[in-house]
């Protein structure tokens, strides 16, 4: 108890509270711009918890990351614009309710399933962590490094676009983690005797120039500006919710824990989630064919499981050290930096610092309400600033963000150059979320997989050795091996005379 | 500027073979088999068979020529200029704001970044004064980064 009473000790105090308001806003408003994802409002929160204690900072992550994922429904319903990937499962339904002036009941119900699916996926995270973390201490090597590979492989098998492309992604990503002094035998590598690459390629740098620089580098491609805001009518945000509730009990549970779960899973989040999530939703529903004409249905589902999968990602990212998603990534990064490591020892450590994160989750949850409501009241003014004066001031924000981690240029030569590299992949199809997860956990793969080899010899037989490092392998493989299945099940299905095979098996078998 | 799938194959399966090769040049750690150069190394390997994986595909599907296309954007030479102002401006600002300080340096990034995006001039300059004010007192008074001075600003700080 004197543990849990520190805790709301240090999650109580004006200034933590002053912040968690401040985040909140400011996820609301980065959620609500299309282009501009929950990971970017994340990317360019980092410069300003820098200078924070650890409370305050990961509570204006995770409130920015929670109020980001709801405030991205807000574009996609009023402009067919997803504000974040995690949105887009939806968009049709939500943007069709608009157009039958339905506007504040569609934003309403995410906004309310939003807030469930978030809570669940927090009750989740405080009883699985704590248990979890108890096992996590017995793993040794081996049992990280399958985690780790897990992790990875999730990421490239779930992201958006080709198999092939998301490795490439990893590999840019596992490679430019190799950077620097810090290896096993502590020789500089690729540093090109450059005297601030000896300390590696800085995590944040690199991460606002993948996301946020070449986003703005793609509106400046393009220059294309937003289409005017649909008029969605004056329904009311919250009237038409308990009916909704009573009507979909089943679907905002199933969304919840379908998140959690997707969440939970290392290397894939919130936007594989609301997709998994819409997806069963159709599949079970009384009236599929409604979906995608405007119906509410899938909307509550997916809409509960972005949110919980927010909170989901955080137990592998807590208790392994592994980020369930790219802002996880972000989080792991940031925990680094305040001296923090992540991984079970943090919960026998500062056991009070995690119950302090618990706290934020449902506090960040429960404001979102009412933040909720006065963003979609206030969507129409925030939809109206142009793009063409808003992304000047974003790009302003990159360079002031990555000079401030070690007040050097250095930084902003970093940012710039993986912009480029972001901007080029992008235009290639090729995911960015893998890269990152790569920079994060290279290290860790790295130090894992050459401590395994030094103990097991050389014999790849060891990682399979022990039990739950058999089991994590095993998993992996199979991972590893569905889309090979599912190719071979589709030919045999096109050679027996069902409908040709179109480019679909293409893009799904890579 | 998009890769088709064959170069992009080639372009991995090279990756993998400079990396293979940077990498033997990498030491051990004393007394052990592995060290400096055993990750680099095994990234090369799945580099290097992702690679040829993906040539194979390329080669199977047709294609028979490495070809770079150009994205919708490259036609148009205004996108063009404006994709190489933004860098510019970036570049710019990593070399003018030690000489002549934040505020103008910053300053004269969003301005020319709004303006090359067609906002009218007058709204240009006066967001970009508000949002270096607003950035320079958040990040350089508040948050105690030392953003590059310059001297007839000092009393900003």
């Amino acid at each position: 108890m004197p543990i849990l009473a520190e805790a709301f000790a240090l999650v109580f105090q004006p200034y933590v509270l002053l912040v968690i308001l401040s985040s909140a806003a400011f996820g609301m408003f980065v959620g609500a711009i299309p282009g501009l994802t929950a990971t970017m409002a994340t990317a360019l929160l980092v410069p300003v918890t820098f200078f924070m204690d650890p409370v305050p900072a990961i509570a204006a992550i995770v409130t920015a990351t929670a109020m980001a994922i709801f405030a991205g429904d807000i574009p996609g319903t009023l402009l067919r614009m997803p504000g974040t990937p995690a949105s887009a499962a939806y968009v049709e339904d939500a943007y069709k309710m608009t157009r039958s002036g339905r506007s504040e009941e569609a934003l309403g119900a995410s906004l309310v399933f939003s807030a469930i699916g978030g809570i669940f996926g927090t009750i989740v995270l405080v009883t699985a962590a704590p248990v979890l973390a108890e096992v996590a201490l017995k793993f040794s090597s081996f049992e990280y490094f399958w985690l780790v590979v897990l992790g990875l492989s999730c990421a490239i098998f779930v992201s958006p676009g080709s198999v092939p492309r998301g490795m490439i992604s990893l590999i840019i990503g596992l490679f430019a983690a190799t950077i620097g002094i810090d290896n096993p035998a502590g020789q500089p590598r690729y540093t090109f005797g450059s005297v601030e690459l000896l300390a590696g390629v800085q995590f944040i740098p690199a991460m606002i120039g993948l996301f946020a620089v070449s986003e703005v580098l793609r509106f400046v491609a393009a220059g294309a500006e937003m289409p005017a805001v649909e008029k969605g009518g004056r329904t009311g945000v919250f009237s038409r919710q308990w009916t909704n509730m009573k009507r979909y009990p089943v679907q905002a549970l199933r969304g919840a824990v379908t998140g959690t779960a997707i969440g939970a899973l290392p290397g894939a989040g919130a936007d594989i989630a609301a997709w998994i999530s819409y997806a069963i939703s159709k599949k079970f529903s009384r009236q599929p064919e409604k979906f995608g004409t405007g119906h509410v249905e899938g909307l509550v589902e997916a809409g509960a499981s972005n949110n919980g999968a927010v909170s989901g990602a955080w137990i592998p990212a807590l208790v392994f050290g592994i980020p369930g998603d790219s802002i996880t990534a972000i989080v792991i990064g940031v925990l680094y930096i305040k001296g923090l490591n992540p991984g079970p020892t943090i919960f026998i450590n500062q056991p009070q610092l995690i119950y302090a994160v618990f706290i934020v989750f449902f506090l960040a949850n429960i404001i979102m309400l009412p933040m909720g409501w006065v963003a979609i009241k206030a969507a129409r003014t925030i939809l109206s600033i142009p793009a063409r004066v808003l992304m000047p001031i974003i790009l302003m924000f990159c360079i002031v963000g990555s000079f401030a981690i070690n007040n050097s240029p250095f930084g902003i030569i970093l940012m710039l150059v993986f912009g480029v590299i972001g901007f080029l992949m992008e235009e290639n199809d090729i995911p960015i979320a893998p890269a990152i997860l790569g920079l994060v956990l290279g290290p860790m793969l790295e130090q894992n997989f050459v401590t395994s080899m030094i103990k097991a010899d050389g014999s790849f037989l060891a990682f399979f050795e022990r039990p739950i490092a058999a089991g994590l392998g095993l998993f992996t493989i199979a991972i590893w091996c569905i889309p090979l299945v599912m190719t071979a099940l589709r030919r045999r299905r096109g050679q027996s005379g069902g409908k040709p095979l179109d480019d679909a098996s293409d893009r799904i078998g890579g | 500027m998009k890769f088709n799938d064959l170069l992009l194959g080639l372009l991995v399966l090279l990756g993998g073979i400079a990396i293979y090769v940077s990498a033997l040049g990498f030491t051990a750690i004393p007394g052990q088999a592995y060290g400096a150069g055993t990750m680099p190394r095994a990234i090369a390997v799945f580099a290097s068979l992702l690679g040829l994986f993906m040539i194979g595909k390329a080669l199977v599907a047709g294609l028979r020529v490495p070809r770079l296309e150009l994205a919708p954007w490259v036609g148009s030479r205004r996108s063009v200029l404006s994709v190489l102002i933004a860098l510019a401006l970036i570049v710019f600002y990593i070399v003018a704001a030690p000489a002549i300080g934040f505020v103008p340096a910053s300053l004269v990034v969003m301005a020319v970044l709004m303006l090359t995006l067609k906002t009218r001039p007058l709204t240009a300059i006066a967001v970009s004064v508000l949002a270096c004010v607003v950035i320079q007192q958040a990040f350089g008074r508040l948050l105690l980064v030392p953003l590059p001075r310059s001297e007839f600003l000092a009393f900003l700080w």
